[in-house]
């Protein structure tokens, strides 16, 4: 019998020099791993309160196993993304990561919590902490994200404090569900964040993307998640945090970046015709984002090379997009067969590599001589 | 130099039953053999044409016709249908591999014939 391998499971020469720091990798707790970081009374809420976290998605996702790549289940039957060594084996080595950037699958995300802060604090206060000892210290090869209560600005400000200067936590993650975070009232987020060298992930949760609800089919959703993403950047950019944390910069996870061009193109539009209600904001808006926000790659649509390069000119910069498998999803992105090929050294080094290194501040000291 | 094979047993007869497949090996390509529902034998290419998935991964299923009728969910051919393991798309077995959404693409397919108790890919 020979052992089944995929293109992204051999290491040939020619694949090894990608250099991948991918932006998009889900590891996954199940709530037992979190109870040992988790203190009374929030642990007996598991143990003995069958508590069980709200869901809101109405539908089974109709892949062949749920979320999941279906060769990504641990093999002794944990679920997808739940063991470091598996990981290892099906995509770090093989591929040849030189970063992978967690991003989590805490579900639903701690900030997406209905109104008790407090358990979702201490949630993810855990989670945290489980994320390091398991994770960012037994592989020098992953970064992660910071959970936060996000829906409780003072408690998410003391767990950044708390977890922030962690030299392998990159960022703050932010769920896109049903709140938008550029409102004021989110700032002392993201001045904790700017404090620390942490940039702003947005990773969709659940969003309800169909005027608050949900359309009725799966693929009504997945097809539509874009314009949760698409609310969250130009909430961000009229809000003026940019402008009020010009060291703070925006990656927008999992919602691809074909839609960038249009979304940058109509915001210069209303700019020019609705600048007095943003007096603050003093730029065209196409070129905050050209400075502040990156997308990632996954899930990409099949396009030509033409195709390809005629977004990322029309995005007026090959520096806002970083490529992202979203390993162990169904959705996953092979960093083999996902781009068009041919896209040119340098386009491809940046979409592998540089534009990651150089949005993250915690990643530009390291690969430097690779 | 590698020799051109011609012919392999692939697996028994046995080994698989109806709606089963597995990974075997014709020459340096690894494949997946399927026995669909009526018994019959097919041998395709272990990697999907969208990304390369290992197709042995994922799932012999049926799948719902397509309708006139808004709403109907008429599944069938149970054990007729392979889904990729990453993206779920869907590929006929008994229609040479070809994906459902779309039949202008296919996978690529192997010769198959049953001698004896064997199950034998051939070029
Ligand atoms: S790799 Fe098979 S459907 Fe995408």
């Amino acid at each position: 019998m020979v052992k089944t391998t995929t293109k992204d499971q051999k290491n040939t020469k020619q694949q090894s020099k990608l250099h991948l720091i991918d932006t998009d990798i889900h590891e996954r707790a199940q709530y037992k791993d979190l109870l040992p970081y988790l203190d009374q009374p929030y642990r007996r809420y598991i143990t003995d309160c069958h508590w069980l976290q709200e869901k809101h998605m109405p539908y089974t996702q109709p892949a062949v196993a749920g979320v999941d790549r279906a060769d990504a289940r641990v093999p002794d039957g944990r679920p997808a993304g739940s063991d470091l060594s598996f990981m290892k084996e099906q995509l770090l080595d093989p591929v040849g990561h030189e970063v992978g950037i967690l991003t989590g699958a805490l579900d639903p995300s701690p900030s997406s919590m209905h109104g008790w802060y407090e358990m979702a604090t201490a949630l993810a206060s855990a989670y945290n902490d489980w994320q390091i000892e398991n994770w960012l210290d037994k592989d020098e090869r992953l970064y992660g994200s910071v959970h936060i209560a996000a829906q409780d600005p003072q408690a998410a400000v003391r767990e950044i404090e708390r977890v922030g200067s962690h030299p392998k936590m990159v960022q703050v993650l932010l769920p896109i569900d049903d709140k938008l975070w550029g409102d004021p009232f989110y700032h002392p987020i993201f001045e904790a964040a700017e404090r620390h060298d942490l940039m702003i992930g947005m990773h969709h949760n659940e969003p309800p993307i169909h005027y608050g609800q949900w359309p009725r089919y799966f693929i009504e959703w997945h097809t539509l998640i874009p314009t949760a993403h698409m609310m969250q950047v130009t909430n961000m950019v009229f809000n003026g945090v940019f402008e009020k944390f010009p060291k703070l910069k925006l990656m927008m996870i999992e919602g691809g970046f074909t839609y960038v061009p249009f979304l940058m193109r109509k915001m210069d539009q209303q700019y020019k015709d609705l600048r007095h209600e943003v007096p603050w904001i003093k730029r065209m808006p196409s070129d905050i984002i050209r400075e502040h926000v990156c997308f990632t790659t996954q899930p990409l649509e099949e396009m030509t090379k033409k195709e390809f390069l005629q977004i990322i000119e029309q995005m007026g910069s090959d520096e806002m997009v970083s490529f992202s498998t979203d390993y162990p999803h169904w959705d996953y992105d092979s960093p083999y067969e996902s781009l068009p090929p041919n896209l040119g050294e340098d386009l491809t080094r940046k979409l592998f590599s540089e534009n990651a290194r150089n949005f993250y501040p915690k990643l530009q000291r390291i690969g430097r001589e690779k | 130099m590698q020799q051109v094979v011609q012919e392999v047993i692939v697996c028994k007869k046995t080994d698989l039953n109806p709606g089963e497949m597995m990974e075997s090996t014709f020459g340096k390509h690894s494949i997946v053999v399927a026995r669909a529902s009526d018994g019959e034998y097919y041998a395709f290419l272990n990697r999907c044409i969208h990304q390369g998935a290992a197709l042995s991964k994922g799932k012999i299923c049926g799948a719902p016709e397509p309708t006139d009728n808004l709403g109907e969910y008429d599944f069938k051919r149970e054990g007729d249908i392979l889904r990729c393991p990453w993206h779920g798309r869907e590929f006929d077995i008994k229609n040479e591999g070809c994906m459902l959404a779309n039949s202008k693409f296919k996978l690529k397919n192997f010769k198959v014939k049953v001698e004896d108790e064997n199950v034998i890919v051939y070029k």
